[in-house]
């Protein structure tokens, strides 16, 4: 028999490290005589989009184009540090630190604008910088850097972003431990065949609130592949270790979900702003993965009447689970 | 004029290195080679807990072809790491506490010899007690696995008065639940090449999710200045915490600065899975206690994480996770107890989730049952409860205007109503 069940998953995530853990970014950025831009960062874009992020970042900040900039990451020698990717804390660190560079360096050129322009409403837009009120008084940002370049105003600039926090009482536990939170809730539809214990699962919806979505497209591809790796976690992978030996050395025993197995995920953004991050933005990383295996797990207990305790929900434990309380009954 | 707010932010531009993925150009650490290159390989203990009574490297140096075959005594520098506390031996000396634990480096002219030297070493062990789980690690007379015992870390969080709370409950359910341990199971596996340049400073281009932090362990390990060992990430395959500790990068460098040659070191899928950091497996005892019109009012739970033979993330990991139990909702009285151990299982550290998502599993479960028993939906019993501005945290953090749970909720609310289909599950929602 086959039957569905529909249940939920809330979370929340403090973003980056907190506990007065050094939570620190810095980027560089440095203008070349022909307009063209060098960013340098230490952070490393992993999958997850963090590179693209930042070009709109300085895109944004300084009108031109953002597949035009060289982004060079993650390289001791000529990045500066920027703290790890972990705890979804690049885009508000890594971002807030290419914000206060891109400013930075576009008062630069601001200061230089003015003067040659006779100006001093500029708006750095498409390549061009101009007069608001008088868009006929211009510049091409490419000459623009020429320009600064001949007076030798200072081409490169770094910044450094600040999100450590103060710790809290070691006795409670309690104080501001993070800067900001995560906020994510997720629905699952889920039918379960009693007979065999397989559970499907037929609908995911993803509720997740970004704060504001940098690049729309990314936050969605983050969070499906999320809920991929939380459908996972809540129905078939588990590392066995038995005695201190690793009984899944291979992926023939260690199952992970293929194409086959993703169901419809239906993704919501919501933007409640945050006030200290960039435009408004909080992370995605993780919490796109978080509601998701509860999800699926309550979805379950309302399909059966019964909860897994020990997860994975795979076969073998939802199979179990049937029996054991048909066994009772 | 009329300009839109933003230009380039909020639209949803093709990533930069789409181009690059799509079209097999980027370069993964598997895919440099140098000429001269050598190829490492590391021997595990395979063995859970033993005394090392010998190690026997002769007949793998007598290989020809093998270029060297390193053990504790040829570190030049610290024979320590570990990405928040150094409680790994980079290889082992007296005695093992893990399956995993590094005991000799290879660097050979081909794979296949680098895999049949470490084959040739002969190691002797003594077999001691095995300790399998946070219990076990915490019960008296167990064999303590570090020098300052099993228990790595203890944390306390306490808010409000939490016998008064369940005092005022109507409704008390407790349960316990235990997670399992999961691999990050990246499509690239952990790797990473070393080479010296002429003026002696070490060069590594590897995975990583922070190049700094594998810096200084790095230097440590090799006795350089930080200034003289460069990493450099490659192109990383994915990565969800699991490249967050150094894998290959303590290792590789060794064999390169011994040789000076360039080595390149990449685990097989097998090495992946059987001995590089997990998601913890936790233990979450939870009471939770509710009104019968559905207000929560106190919290109680106690967590019991096992994050191996070495810390790794692990008790930031085990913390948060009983840091947020409470999940998203306001509980005016919490107490929990977060216990982080080590075994002799692998090592378990970052993954995405961080320990939150194993508490979410279990308040998730709770909120669920709460529902259930004071017979209102389980959304509408979410919105009742959750964080707003001006309610705190189960640590106390007070929410202030970016607070977005109930946004989420609500609309989630909208979406299951609106949907025709799942009109019987939406009866006493509104």
């Amino acid at each position: 028999m086959k039957k569905r069940g529909i249940g939920y998953g809330s979370m929340f995530y403090g973003l980056g490290y907190g506990f007065s853990r050094t939570d620190i970014a810095s980027a560089t950025l440095e203008i070349s005589q022909d307009g063209s831009i060098i960013a340098r960062s230490g952070e490393v874009d992993y999958g997850q989009g963090s590179d693209t992020v930042f070009c709109q970042i300085i895109a944004e900040e300084l009108g031109v184009d953002y597949s035009a900039i060289k982004l060079i990451t993650a390289d001791t020698d000529v990045t500066p540090d920027s703290g790890p990717t972990s705890a979804s804390r690049l885009t508000f660190v890594g971002g807030n630190a290419f914000i206060k560079t891109s400013r930075s360096l576009k008062k630069i050129l601001n200061g230089v604008a003015e003067d040659i322009l006779g100006a001093s409403d500029l708006v750095f837009r498409e390549g061009m910088v101009f007069s608001r009120s008088a868009p006929e008084k211009s510049i091409s940002f490419k000459k623009l850097a020429g320009r600064a370049y001949a007076r030798g105003v200072p081409a490169v600039v770094t910044e450094w972003y600040n999100n450590t926090t103060q710790d809290v009482d070691p006795e409670t536990g309690q104080g501001d431990a993070y800067a900001t939170y995560c906020w994510a809730t997720q629905m699952a539809e889920v039918e379960v065949d009693t007979e065999t214990g397989r559970v499907e699962v037929l609908r995911i919806v993803a509720v997740t609130d970004v704060g504001k979505a940098l690049n729309p497209l990314n936050c969605e591809a983050q969070i499906e592949g999320g809920v991929v790796q939380g459908l996972g976690y809540a129905l078939e992978e588990e590392i066995k270790e038995e005695g201190g030996y690793v009984k899944t050395g291979t992926l023939g025993e260690y199952m992970i979900p293929t194409s086959l197995d993703i169901p419809t995920i239906e993704v919501h953004l919501l933007e409640v702003t945050e006030p200290k991050g960039p435009y408004g933005a909080k992370g995605v990383g993780e919490p796109a993965l978080i509601p998701t295996p509860p999800a699926v797990l309550n979805a379950v207990r309302d399909a059966l009447g019964l909860r897994i305790h020990k997860l994975p929900a795979n076969l073998e434990n939802v199979y179990h689970l049937i029996n054991g309380a048909e066994a009772g009954n | 004029m009329n300009e839109p707010k933003f230009q380039c932010i909020g639209r949803p531009l093709p990533r930069v290195d789409a181009l690059d993925k799509v079209l097999g150009r980027a370069v993964y650490a598997g895919d440099i080679s140098f000429p001269h290159m050598l190829y490492g390989k590391i021997l595990r203990a395979g063995v859970p807990h033993a005394v090392i009574e010998e190690i026997d490297i002769s007949a793998a140096e007598a290989m020809e072809g093998v270029a060297c075959v390193l053990t504790a005594r040829d570190i030049p520098g610290i024979n320590r790491y570990g990405i928040a506390f150094p409680d790994q031996k980079v290889l082992a000396e007296d005695k093992v506490i893990s399956i995993a634990d590094p005991v000799a480096a290879v660097a050979a002219e081909s794979p296949e010899l680098a895999r049949d030297a470490v084959k040739a070493i002969r190691v002797k062990y003594r077999a001691l007690p095995v300790v399998t789980n946070p219990h076990e690690a915490l019960a008296e007379g167990a064999p303590a696995l570090h020098p300052e015992g099993n228990l790595f870390q203890y944390v306390k969080i306490r808010k409000g008065d939490v016998a008064e709370g369940f005092q005022q409950a109507d409704i008390i359910l407790e349960d316990t639940f235990q997670t399992q341990v999961q691999d990050h199971t990246y499509l690239e596996t952990e790797s990473g090449i070393a080479r010296m340049d002429k003026q002696g400073n070490l060069i590594l281009q590897t995975v990583s999710q922070g190049p700094f932090r594998d810096r200084a362990q790095v230097a440590a390990v090799c006795g350089l200045p930080q200034n003289r060992v460069r990493v450099i990430r490659a192109t990383v395959g994915g990565a969800f915490g699991g490249k967050d500790d150094v894998s290959v990068q303590v290792h590789v460098a060794l064999l390169a600065q011994a040789t000076g040659r360039p080595v390149r070191l990449v685990f097989t899928r097998e090495e992946s899975l059987t001995t590089q950091t997990k998601r913890h497996a936790i233990e979450i005892w939870s009471r939770w206690g509710v009104t019968k019109d559905g207000k929560l009012c106190a919290m109680e739970g106690k967590v019991y994480g096992d994050t191996g033979a070495y810390a790794g993330l692990g008790p930031f990991v085990v913390k948060k996770c009983g840091i947020y139990l409470c999940g998203p909702y306001y509980i005016p009285a919490v107490k929990v107890d977060i216990y982080t151990t080590y075994t002799n299982n692998i090592i378990k550290s970052a993954y995405r989730g961080f320990g939150v998502l194993q508490a979410s599993v279990v308040h998730e479960a709770m909120m669920d049952e709460l529902a259930l028993k004071c017979g209102i939906h389980p959304l509408k019993f979410r919105i009742m409860n959750a964080l707003d501005v001006g309610l705190d945290t189960g640590t106390g953090q007070v929410m202030k205007e970016d607070c977005g749970i109930k946004a989420t909720l609500k609309k989630m609310r909208e979406v299951v109503m609106n949907d025709p289909t799942l009109k019987t599950h939406c009866e006493g929602l509104r």
